[in-house]
């Protein structure tokens, strides 16, 4: 469960005084297929980072299960983030020099998981994205839709509790686009694992179970489909 | 354990890929690689050649100089070596209990005097050494160094004349010098010498004004029976300070002066300071150099990966260990640089060492004005290469100071921005 609850941020360089969120409350249960959409600069990226603990916010709470992340510090933070949130980004940001097999396997190294535990999730996380014979394979070797999915199984690997992605696919076709929705749906519905995306487009408007509509800096509607 | 405390060590599977993504960095940019990799092996190979020739020339000098005649350490009568007058001198008896020292081996005793030479019409001022020539002779190796005529085999009477004082004078095998002093307490000393040698003891300065004859002879001349200038302690080892305050607390003082080598030729060791202070200077350039094309290989590393970095952060990477992976990139290219630039340099200090540098012209007549020998060999001495490994190794870890100070103030979100 996330529980979001009076959360404002405000960006002040001194000169310019942004308030990116005025007071946004929303929960999202476990098992949620949810989309935040709204304009550039609605303020929707800056929920998903808050969201994410990339950004604190300027006052309020994001409650991820039992913990207060609004109160971590840099370090707890970063290491919240590994065991219990996992990210796709818009530009997949695969780390290049290792392999598909080696990226996944990545966050679990993080976490001292045994050799033997890596190789079996990394198999079958790959396998579940349709990538199991392109292990071998660098980024630079995959297309866009592969490494996307690549980095949906990096996501996976560290056993979040939820998946965050920013604009997932803002840079794919539409075949690819079609592919990764079915896959990230089919885990949503056969591992209960829980999604966010922050999006501007339509194809994943339309999968989502719940869209959030933000707009400067408050939420506009909450819908479930 | 609370969950933050997951990461804070490094345990070894962490670390094997922290080095495999670190490693494999180095090949992204190869050309970067390579001239930063040849930058370090440059700085090695020049460093260590240009110490290790500096230091060759010094060990050469001091092996012409003190270790074949001087020595480490002599004992003199108190005030012997600022006023080199005979009546500062002493008997050996009275010194005869430093052979018990555990690092003595022997005690070479010999007169150090100054004479006018006279042959025919040539007269010029010499520096009359006696020694006892059977025991100095595989010492100091002087027999070998006659270049003609005989040492004195089977002889203890004639002189051997330094080569320089024989072109001087225009002297020959057989020639009688005339000697003329002062001897020991205001006696009248002179004697005729037949030259039974020519020899060249390797330093010019000593050529043109050393006349050597057995200590007995000596002290005939000088008229100071059973009485010395000079007592040379041979050593076991090269530990000669240690040794040198262990005989001074042993001798009395009043009576006796103990000098090292740097207090015999202070001359020598400002030499030695002076051209060191230059190979430093030499070295700061350098290593100033090296610094900044480090400095800019980090810096554009850094840089360029910070998107990289704010990504491994953003996913849960300990910024601890995102900064080993950044740091163990350039210090594997610098343990690269260091190994094969030590690897170049062997094969040419070891060269130089074996057939050194013969220097001439102008270089040549400067050397001998100074007494040494116009030869440079390398020193092997291995902690030249270890102290300059050593020293661009701390440079690598100061330059990635930058890239501790970028990772630790990065911010994922704004890294993560293109």
């Amino acid at each position: 469960m996330i529980k979001v609850t009076h959360v404002t941020k405000t960006y002040d360089d001194g000169k310019v005084r942004v308030e990116a969120l005025r007071g946004i409350n929303v929960e999202i249960k476990n098992g949620e297929f949810t989309a935040i959409v709204g304009p550039s600069g609605s303020g929707k990226t800056t929920l998903l980072n808050i969201i994410g603990g990339l950004d604190t916010p300027t006052e309020g709470n994001v409650i991820i299960g039992e913990t207060n992340i609004a109160h971590l510090s840099e370090n707890q933070l970063i290491d919240f983030r590994l065991n219990h949130i996992g990210f796709v980004f818009q530009s997949y940001n695969l780390i290049p020099v290792l392999t598909a097999k080696e990226n996944v396997e990545f966050l679990m190294l993080l976490q001292n998981k045994s050799e033997a535990e890596r190789d079996e999730r990394t198999t079958k996380l790959l396998k579940a994205v349709g990538l199991e014979d392109q292990i071998n394979k660098k980024p630079n070797e995959m297309s866009g839709g592969q490494q996307q999915r690549v980095a949906v199984a990096r996501a996976l690997a560290s056993k979040p509790d939820f998946i965050l992605a920013d604009e997932p696919t803002a840079n794919l076709d539409s075949a690819s686009t079609a592919n990764l929705l079915d896959i990230m749906y089919r885990l949503n519905q056969e591992e209960n694992m829980t999604f966010v995306f922050s999006t501007h487009d339509q194809r994943v408007i339309d999968r989502a179970k719940r869209v959030i509509t933000v707009e400067d800096g408050k939420i506009l509607s909450d819908i479930y489909a | 354990m609370s969950f933050w405390d997951k990461q804070p060590y490094i345990t070894f599977v962490p670390f094997v890929m922290l080095f495999k993504l670190a490693w494999r960095n180095i090949f992204r940019n190869k050309r970067r690689s390579i001239i930063t990799v040849s930058s370090i092996i440059f700085a090695v190979i020049f460093a260590v050649f240009m110490r290790s020739l500096q230091y060759g020339a010094y060990g050469n000098m001091l092996k012409n100089i003190v270790s074949s005649y001087l020595g480490y350490i002599q004992v003199h009568k108190q005030g012997f070596w600022t006023e080199k007058t005979l009546d500062n001198s002493f008997s050996p008896e009275d010194i005869t209990y430093l052979l018990d020292h555990e690092n003595v081996s022997y005690l070479s005793y010999r007169i150090e005097g100054f004479a006018l030479a006279s042959k025919d019409d040539n007269s010029k001022p010499v520096a009359i050494l006696g020694l006892d020539v059977q025991q100095e002779k595989n010492r100091l190796g002087l027999d070998k160094k006659v270049v003609q005529g005989e040492y004195f085999t089977n002889r203890k009477t004639g002189i051997l004349v330094g080569i320089g004082l024989r072109d001087i004078m225009s002297l020959q095998l057989g020639d009688s010098i005339i000697f003329l002093s002062q001897g020991y307490q205001g006696s009248m000393a002179s004697g005729s010498y037949p030259i039974i040698g020519f020899i060249d003891l390797k330093t010019p300065e000593l050529n043109k004004r050393t006349v050597i004859m057995d200590l007995a002879q000596a002290q005939e001349l000088f008229a100071m029976p059973n009485m010395v200038t000079t007592a040379v302690l041979g050593l076991k080892n090269d530990n000669w300070e240690e040794t040198q305050q262990e005989v001074i607390a042993r001798v009395d003082t009043n009576q006796l002066e103990v000098l090292n080598w740097n207090e015999m030729l202070p001359e020598l060791q400002q030499l030695i300071a002076v051209d060191k202070a230059g190979g430093l200077f030499v070295l700061f350039i350098l290593y100033s150099i090296i610094t900044f094309s480090l400095f800019g290989t980090v810096l554009m590393l850094t840089e360029e990966r910070s998107f990289e970095y704010g990504v491994l952060i953003a996913v849960g990477m300990a910024k601890n260990k995102v900064i080993i992976v950044a740091i163990l990139e350039t210090i594997l290219m610098a343990i690269t640089g260091i190994i094969a630039g030590l690897a170049f340099a062997f094969p040419v200090v070891l060269y130089f060492n074996i057939y050194p540098i013969n220097l001439s012209g102008q270089m040549q007549e400067v050397v001998e004005k100074y007494g040494f020998e116009a030869l440079i060999p390398t020193s092997l001495d291995p902690s030249i290469a270890l102290s300059h490994a050593g020293i661009i190794f701390f440079i690598v870890l100061v330059v990635n100071m930058y890239t501790i100070v970028k990772i630790k103030r990065l911010e994922p979100i704004k890294a993560m921005r293109r």
